[in-house]
């Protein structure tokens, strides 16, 4: 993020001259990409928006735990041997800033600890009781059916769908990709607008954005390009126009898409991570979520190389759906987020540009809060957003009632949602400069809430 | 077992069949009808033909096999393709993945609390059995009822455990939808993967209600689906909506008959794995006798378990959606991603009866599926949309059958977890990253052709700019004996290929079925005539650069 102009336009000419050796081979996209590149490599500004989406419904119950006795009694009543002690939890009991009404306290799961300074520093907030919806919902008007509500509740695939794009599965856009279709013209190359570093997600499709896929280590380099396919350059050769060429076959030339892109960008993108800062902040091994927020790291210190102004990220972490066993597998889940989400925070600081990221979770659904050995599908959730211009140490949205089938819940401690995904969105896609119209088409449900409802202030 | 498994659907005689079918022509692609919907047309009889030429015989294999091979092309075109189905469901099974691990030692305690030996018998098994059909039929049903091994949790001897359910799949592959269903449902594997083993009834004082993650799965993703459908597949519209074909209700009633099953020790321990392949056993203690209340129908309060579990899969095979959920998503495995309508309900139709008023008879509904007119016209194969993108698990498979691919040591090492998209095949057998499958039926890539056209294409959710490298170079260390011990055998090859022609002729045929176009063919030997020839080495050098040439060729990506 620190380069020179100097260094942005080097680096331009260095990859004009690279493709123009490549001449005909290479796609009219990426030659039509480098030109705008030569605009967008003076632009000052930058901002990325990173969603770290936990698969499976993370359990909201065993993550952000009520702490107030009264609210933690019942919480410990409806899963006596899930609950974690009072006192367990006495040490990562969050102080806000702006204390909730009814004098209600969270503490976070013992293993967030991490994110406490974090908190603390005004740099994270939490969103509390935060899920999909249609219109403002209440309890009445679910018991009734009287309002709209959101499609397959409770299913894996639609609400992963649902929260990342406002349909069920077989969504083709997602919020994240719809975002990006307003930005990606002003990115030098518009492939590296949308950035998924975990698989395949609908958030990151926009109308005509295409997300671009990378490895926790970097793009992937075709061997049998780099060095002569067993020995013939003639063969790898043959075997680049093959790959690449369109076709009237329309599974052929999907494929031969992808393909273009991949070759395309592997190139751009190797050089400019070669290229990048070292990044000192120690990044936790063995943990998947680290190891892709890393690259979104990378790719952040080097996005005035690949000329990106505006980038939206996708990483994930799956196993989140604790049906059972959930006092043995949620603590180290909820360890690898803290771990990942703290090194990826601070990593932003290192680099200087923590003002301009900002992070959030997102997850299929939350969780009952009634269990045995785990606990089962639910609805809204708790969730966190943390980065240099979150409006942090403080809650958002309303603390819901603990209760089984009480006036937040229905039934089982699925929490009926307070505050929309598109609210929580629209507050994301605001501070990355997507203007009032425009968020009624990136999130077209928005439209159902009030106009001054529409976003929350958090950051 | 239930009687009811059976003829639970009365059959159609066949002239309400045609009569229904003519109604169908009219109805079929509007997929507005309602819920009334009418039944297939009857299956078109294809006329007595030649025997199939070498290239349509490989097309064939493509579809029904791990992979052609010369032998079997020759055994296809010796036998027509009944005859070659005939022949190949009455091969003997071949040696379980159970009996592989076992004799391969890894019954040891050592290996209570690892994965050893897994990959080693499941590529075992779909690169080198003999009943190739019933391999590529079991990795077709695995994708739709699944299991993961990674998804097990505790328990231990996670490699005997998922050998153990697809060891069932496979002995269930041309038998008893419902049979199958019983034991998926009795097995370790799924108990432990979708956490019913172990579950317990409503706790009073808690509120804590039974797991619902079987029940729900069981329903949405193994056998009816979340929407109401007409036979043929598609949609059931109401005033232009879909009908939910279950609520949340149904599934906390579902939820009450999985409890109470868990492992079952017979009186040992959990130091062999023996107890994995036991059907689970009843815990009264956690029972829930209480009624249960699902998709319109009711267990009586205190039926015993087994009885609630036979009530319950009795109900749910006998649910009009499973035929035509089902006959899609095997179809979409087998033969194209986008299957008409019409060809969904031919085979639907078998599925509720196979012609002697037996429903759910698997092998009659993969007869009628690879025999279909839909599949077999090769005339189809040439249109925009046929075809399915090859799975990368089909594309190494059908590279080691047609080489005749061995690991001497029996680990097969060089393959082994093949997920990593970046440097192996982006997909693994029985790895999926969920209970969703590697990709789900209905995947539209965004932004694409495809989506303009309506069209679905499955195999594309693991597609990404990763893959597609990793894939290719993964498969050119593979083809050119760096995986290990993997060593394929070319000698078909070797004395053709200071031919480039010739050579590119003959793997077009095997592993393409002849669909790589002229144009590629010409400029693909072009490319590989440069290349020296004349010595053993050099031989091997254009045989490798072919194979990698070939199996990057989005022509032979794409199975038509």
């Amino acid at each position: 993020m620190n380069s020179t102009s100097n260094a942005s336009r080097r680096a331009f000419l260095r990859r004009a001259s690279a493709l123009s050796i490549a001449g005909v081979a290479t796609p009219w996209a990426l030659n039509l990409a480098a030109i705008g590149e030569a605009a967008a490599a003076t632009a000052s500004d930058y901002k990325a928006l990173v969603c770290v989406f936990l698969y499976g419904g993370n359990d909201y119950g065993n993550t952000l735990i009520p702490y107030d006795s009264t609210r933690y009694n019942a919480y410990a009543g409806m899963r006596p041997t899930l609950a974690y002690t009072r006192s367990a939890l006495a040490p990562t009991l969050l102080t806000p800033n702006v204390a909730l009404t009814g004098g209600a306290q969270y503490a976070l799961a013992p293993e967030l600890a991490p994110l406490l300074p974090i908190f603390a520093a005004n740099r994270m907030a939490v969103m509390l009781n935060v899920g999909t919806l249609i219109q403002p919902t209440t309890k009445a008007q679910y018991t009734a059916k009287s309002v709209p509500l959101p499609p397959k509740l409770f299913s894996h695939n639609d609400q992963q769908s649902v929260w990342q794009s406002s349909s069920p599965e077989g969504a083709t856009s997602g919020w994240g990709g719809r975002i990006g279709d307003l930005f990606e013209s002003g990115n030098g190359n518009a492939v590296f607008s949308c950035v998924n570093v975990a698989s395949n997600a609908v958030y990151l499709s926009g109308h005509h954005a295409v997300q671009y896929q990378v490895s926790p280590s970097g793009p992937v380099q075709m061997n049998a390009l780099k060095t002569p396919l067993f020995g013939s350059a003639a063969c790898s050769s043959a075997l680049r126009a093959l790959v690449t060429a369109p076709s009237t076959q329309l599974l052929e030339s999907e494929h031969a898409r992808v393909m273009s892109r991949s070759l395309g960008a592997a190139d751009v993108l190797g050089a400019a991570l070669a290229g990048g800062p070292a990044i000192a902040t120690a990044f936790p091994s063995g943990n998947p979520l680290a190891d892709q927020l890393k690259l979104v790291a990378r790719m952040i210190s080097t996005a005035s190389e690949v000329g990106a102004k505006r980038q939206v990220f996708f990483v994930s972490l799956g196993g989140f759906d604790t049906h059972d066993g959930l006092a043995t597998d949620h603590p180290p889940l909820l360890t690898s987020v803290a771990g990942a989400l703290g090194a990826f925070y601070a990593a932003t600081v290192e680099l200087g540009v923590a003002d301009r990221v900002t992070t959030f979770t997102a997850s299929d659904f939350g969780r009952t809060l009634t269990a045995n050995d785990g606990s089962d599908h639910g609805w809204g959730s708790m969730h966190f957003m943390l980065g240099g211009m979150v409006n942090g140490g403080r809650y958002y949205g309303t603390p819901p009632v603990v209760a089984n089938d009480g006036p937040d819940d229905v039934g089982q401690g699925r929490l009926l949602p307070s505050t929309s995904v598109d609210q929580y969105a629209a507050t994301l896609a605001k501070w990355f400069g997507v203007g009032d119209t425009d968020l009624l088409t990136v999130l077209p449900n928005l439209a159902h809430w009030d106009a001054s409802q529409r976003t929350l202030g958090f950051v | 077992m239930s009687a009811a498994a059976t003829d639970l659907e009365p059959a159609l005689d066949a002239p309400t069949l045609a009569a229904l079918g003519a109604l169908m022509a009219l109805t079929a692609c509007g997929g507005g009808g309602d819920s009334a919907a009418p039944a297939p047309s009857p299956a078109p009889a294809p006329p007595p033909a030649a025997p199939p030429s070498a290239a349509e015989a490989a097309r064939f294999l493509s579809q029904a096999s791990m992979g052609a091979t010369r032998e079997q092309i020759a055994r296809v075109q010796a036998l027509g393709y009944a005859g070659w189905l005939d022949e190949q469901f009455a091969l003997p099974a071949s040696a379980t993945r159970w009996d592989l691990l076992v004799a391969a030692g890894i019954a040891d305690i050592s290996h209570k609390n690892d994965q050893a030996g897994f990959d080693a018998v499941v590529w075992n098994k779909l690169l080198t059995s003999p009943d190739t059909l019933r391999q590529r039929v079991t990795l077709a049903l695995s994708e739709i009822i699944v299991v993961s091994i990674d998804g097990l949790g505790s328990g231990g001897w996670k490699q005997f455990t998922t050998a153990a359910f697809l060891d069932v799949l496979e002995a269930n592959a041309f038998g008893s939808h419902r049979t199958l269903m019983q034991q998926v449902s009795l097995g370790t594997a799924m108990g432990r993967y979708l956490t019913y083993r172990g579950s317990a009834k409503e706790n009073q004082s808690t509120g804590a209600l039974p797991d619902e993650n079987y029940a729900r799965e069981l329903m949405q993703l193994f056998t009816i689906g979340l929407v109401m459908l007409n036979p043929d597949g598609t949609p059931t519209m109401v005033n232009g909506r879909t009908t939910d074909t279950y609520a949340q209700a149904d599934i906390t009633g579902l939820a009450r008959v999985f409890t109470g099953w868990d492992v079952d020790l017979a009186g040992g321990t959990t130091d062999t794995p023996n107890f994995v392949r036991r059907p689970m056993t009843q815990v009264a203690a956690r029972y829930e006798s209480g009624a249960k209340t699902f998709l319109g129908t009711t267990v009586p309060d205190g039926t015993a378990a087994i009885d609630s579990l036979n009530h319950a899969l009795d109900t749910i095979c006998g649910h009009p959606n499973v035929g035509p959920f089902l006959a899609r998503q095997l179809i979409q495995r087998l033969v194209t991603s986008n299957p008409s309508a019409a060809y969904v309900a031919r085979i639907a139709a078998v599925y509720a009866d196979d012609g002697s008023r037996v429903r759910g008879n698997l092998r009659a509904v993969f007869r009628a599926l690879l025999l279909d007119d839909e599949a077999r016209n090769a005339a189809l194969a040439g249109a925009p949309n046929a075809g399915k993108l090859r799975e990368p698990i089909l594309r190494l498979a059908g590279w080691a059958r047609a080489y005749a691919a061995t690991s001497p040591s029996g680990t097969w090492a060089g393959i082994g977890n093949t997920s990593d998209p970046a440097t192996r095949l982006g997909q693994s057998p029985s790895r999926s990253p969920s209970v969703f499958n590697f990709f789900r039926p209905g995947y539209v890539p965004p932004n694409s052709a495809l989506g303009s056209a309506s069209l679905v294409a499955p195999e594309f959710q693991i597609t990404n700019e990763s893959s597609v490298v990793g894939c290719i170079n993964f498969l050119q260390r593979v083809v050119s004996g760096n995986a290990g011990d993997v060593a394929a055998d070319y000698t078909a090859l070797i004395g053709l290929a200071d031919d480039a022609g010739a050579l590119l002729a003959e793997i077009d045929l095997v592993l393409a079925a002849n669909q790589l176009s002229p144009a590629t063919l010409a400029a693909l030997a072009s490319a590989i005539a440069t290349m020296p020839s004349g010595t053993d080495a050099a031989r091997r050098n254009r045989i490798y650069a072919a194979l990698v040439l070939v199996l990057a060729a989005p022509e032979y990506l794409v199975q038509k």
